[in-house]
């Protein structure tokens, strides 16, 4: 059984409290990423998962069963580390089959399991190699045989493509997609990149300073995000965000008197909030939102503009081409449907991972 | 064109006298401790080759007539120098791994998280920083065998009372458990070091794999320890080698001849007997021979590294 259940999970190093009471199900052959800015607690989670860390209270239970006090190698798991950890004396098949030695498991097996591992990961050709003949991406590619020769319930990635450059990231994540697709086994996965966590997971939990922010299925995230957290963190380029109050309903005031017409109501009636539109939730118009161009910035498919409103950048993503020009003033209208509301307030300082997606 | 290569050879010739000068500029720095080298090691070592191939001449201080291989011929008929080989060789089989073992040993207990740690560390130093003829004087007080505290201690579990300087199995045990008390705070040092230099994540993958204290420290620690602890064992070899002070000062290489180590050997028979020649011929077999064995540590060493 490869469910993982996360109750009130809390952790804490000495009188400082990490993780703030966090619960998550994730059901049978679930692929779950946790994702969050470094320091959020993501990575003390997965480690409290596989027994690498004391759970301070609250319960984690992996199948039916409660593994507080188990030890990690009773868990059926298998992680796989940023660095590789790989053995570094070990070649490529030593360090496959170490797991299964330790469990004294029959010669034979343990040589039909690696060879099926590396033949899954087109390994073949490396089983003699040690771990320094390897490229990174090789290296990333032993680690995840390592882990599936187990086949264990559960699979724990602490940030693997984060060693690798952008190319091979973008592939190394196709990859790990397309293992899970085949082998079906239940994955928890660690990233700070939430293009990696968006492309990949079947659900992704938003993590900041300890608490969960949000759960959901990527597409929901990004088209409903529930704080302005996740509104900032989630989508690439970053949403928009204008602040100031709400009057006459639909008019935003911001700080230096800028008026802005909104298309909707605040659907909770607020009066100060924070008003989250997307890059590419803009329609070009005659009249809307005055806006200065200051770049453009165009990639063939798309088009993005920055453009200056009231002393703040806002991103604009247009399909296809466009003639404008910086300089330009240009007028915007946010879609109808696409304008998010939040309890206003600073938008969170959100590192954003370039990536080559 | 001719313009191009007036230019180019005027190039050519600022860059000569710029190699010039850059040559000029290393070796400068570099002279001094050339100078250095040549008058405290080369001089001595050429000195000594000279002399173990002539007849010394006490009256001048200096190389006599040639004698060729005489002396080296000489030496190697003496039972005395294969001896003090001999000595030398056990004390160094067994002070060697003892001390190695021990020091990993130690730095693996202190790394543990316990109470206290930093004030043990802290007297881990205190050994090397004792004078080695300090040493070997406080053990000769601490073992004599009628008021030495280590008898009266053994004496209350029924051992001894012991004749640490008197019986020859002992006195060697004496030698080196001074050189071990002397020596292993060293490698705790370097070991510590490496200790701490490992990788977490790949003894963390052990624990998710299942790996057992044992198989850990068999399958993971030691293969990652391997070339620090081959480094370390040619440091200390190199280093005991050269153990002359403490036999001195303790069992000054008695009892008769049990821990007659070479360099006490050499030593006695060039300024007690005045064999400067001979004993000059030793010092240069003695020099040839750890050149060579080191050689060889050297490539075991990068064997093992390559395998690790």
């Amino acid at each position: 059984m490869g469910t993982v259940q996360i109750r009130n999970a809390r952790k804490s190093y000495g009188s400082v409290e990490v993780l703030h009471g966090v619960s998550i199900d994730i059901e049978e052959g679930e692929f779950v990423a946790l994702v969050g800015p470094s320091g959020c607690g993501k990575s003390t989670l997965l480690r409290m998962i596989a027994g690498l860390e004391e759970i301070t209270s609250g319960h984690i239970l992996i199948g039916d069963r409660i593994v507080n006090d188990v030890a990690p190698k009773d868990r059926d798991i298998a992680m796989v580390f940023q660095n590789y950890a790989l053995y570094p004396h070990k070649n490529v098949r030593e360090n496959m089959a170490f797991a299964l030695r330790q469990r004294r498991m029959p010669r034979a097996e343990i040589a039909a399991r690696v060879d099926k591992a590396a033949h899954i990961l087109g390994l073949e050709q490396l089983l003699d190699r040690k771990p320094r003949a390897l490229s990174g991406g090789q290296r990333q590619r032993v680690a995840m045989g390592r882990a599936i020769v187990r086949d264990p319930n559960v699979f724990l990635f602490d940030e693997p493509l984060s060693n690798l450059d952008a190319k091979l990231r973008v592939q190394m994540r196709s990859e790990i997609k397309e293992l899970h697709q085949r082998l079906k086994t239940t994955t928890i996965y660690v990233t700070h990149d939430q293009i990696e966590a968006m492309t990949l997971a079947d659900r992704v939990v938003v993590m900041n300073s300890g608490v969960i922010e949000q759960v959901g299925p990527p597409l929901e995230l990004y088209d409903n995000p529930a704080t302005l957290f996740v509104a900032a963190f989630i989508g690439s380029p970053p949403m928009n965000f204008f602040e100031g109050d709400l009057v006459h309903g639909t008019e935003l005031v911001m700080a230096d008197g800028t008026r802005l017409d909104l298309p909707l109501a605040d659907p909770q009636g607020r009066r100060r909030v924070t008003v989250g539109v997307r890059a590419e939730h803009f329609d070009l118009a005659d009249d809307g939102w005055p806006a200065t161009v200051s770049v453009v910035e165009p990639t063939g498919s798309e088009t993005l503009i920055l453009a200056r409103l009231a002393g703040d950048v806002v991103r604009i993503l247009i399909r296809g081409r466009t003639s404008v020009q910086p300089g330009e003033t240009i007028h915007l209208r946010p879609q109808r449907s696409s304008v998010h509301f939040f309890d206003a307030a600073p938008v969170p300082e959100v590192a954003q991972m370039e990536d080559v997606a | 064109m001719t313009g191009t290569n007036m230019a180019g050879l005027v190039g050519r010739g600022e860059k000569r006298t710029g190699r010039l000068k850059d040559l000029t500029v290393r070796w400068s720095f570099m002279a001094p401790s050339i100078v250095l080298m040549v008058l405290l090691l080369a001089y001595p070592i050429f000195y000594t080759i000279e002399i173990s191939l002539t007849r010394f001449d006490i009256a001048t201080f200096s190389a006599g007539a040639w004698v060729g291989l005489d002396n080296y011929r000489e030496v190697m008929d003496d039972y005395r120098f294969w001896d003090s080989l001999w000595v030398t060789l056990i004390y160094l089989v067994i002070a060697l791994p003892l001390q190695v073992a021990l020091g990993f040993g130690i730095a693996f207990l202190i790394n543990a998280e316990w109470a206290g740690r930093g004030f043990i560390r802290a007297l881990f130093i205190i050994p090397m920083v004792v004078a080695p003829v300090v040493a070997g004087g406080i053990w000769r007080m601490m073992l004599d065998p009628l008021w030495g505290i280590v008898n009266h201690w053994l004496g209350f579990i029924g051992i001894g009372p012991l004749d640490w300087f008197g019986d020859p199995a002992l006195a060697m045990a004496t030698i080196i458990i001074i050189d071990t008390w002397r020596w292993t705070p060293f490698i705790v040092l370097i070991a510590t070091a490496a200790l701490l230099a490992l990788p977490k994540d790949v003894f963390e993958a052990a624990k998710i794999d299942g790996a057992n204290w044992w198989s850990t420290l068999w399958s993971v620690a030691i293969p990652l320890l391997v070339p620090v602890i081959a480094a370390t064992f040619v440091i200390r070899w190199l280093g005991a080698v050269k153990m002359f002070d403490i036999v001195l000062a303790s069992t000054y290489g008695g009892p008769g001849k049990a821990t007659n180590v070479i360099n006490l050997f050499i030593y006695e028979e060039a300024f007690r007997s005045l064999r400067f020649a001979e004993s000059a011929a030793m010092a240069v077999i003695v020099l040839v021979l750890t050149m060579v064995l080191t050689a060889l540590f050297l490539r075991g060493t990068r064997a093992l590294e390559d395998r690790y």
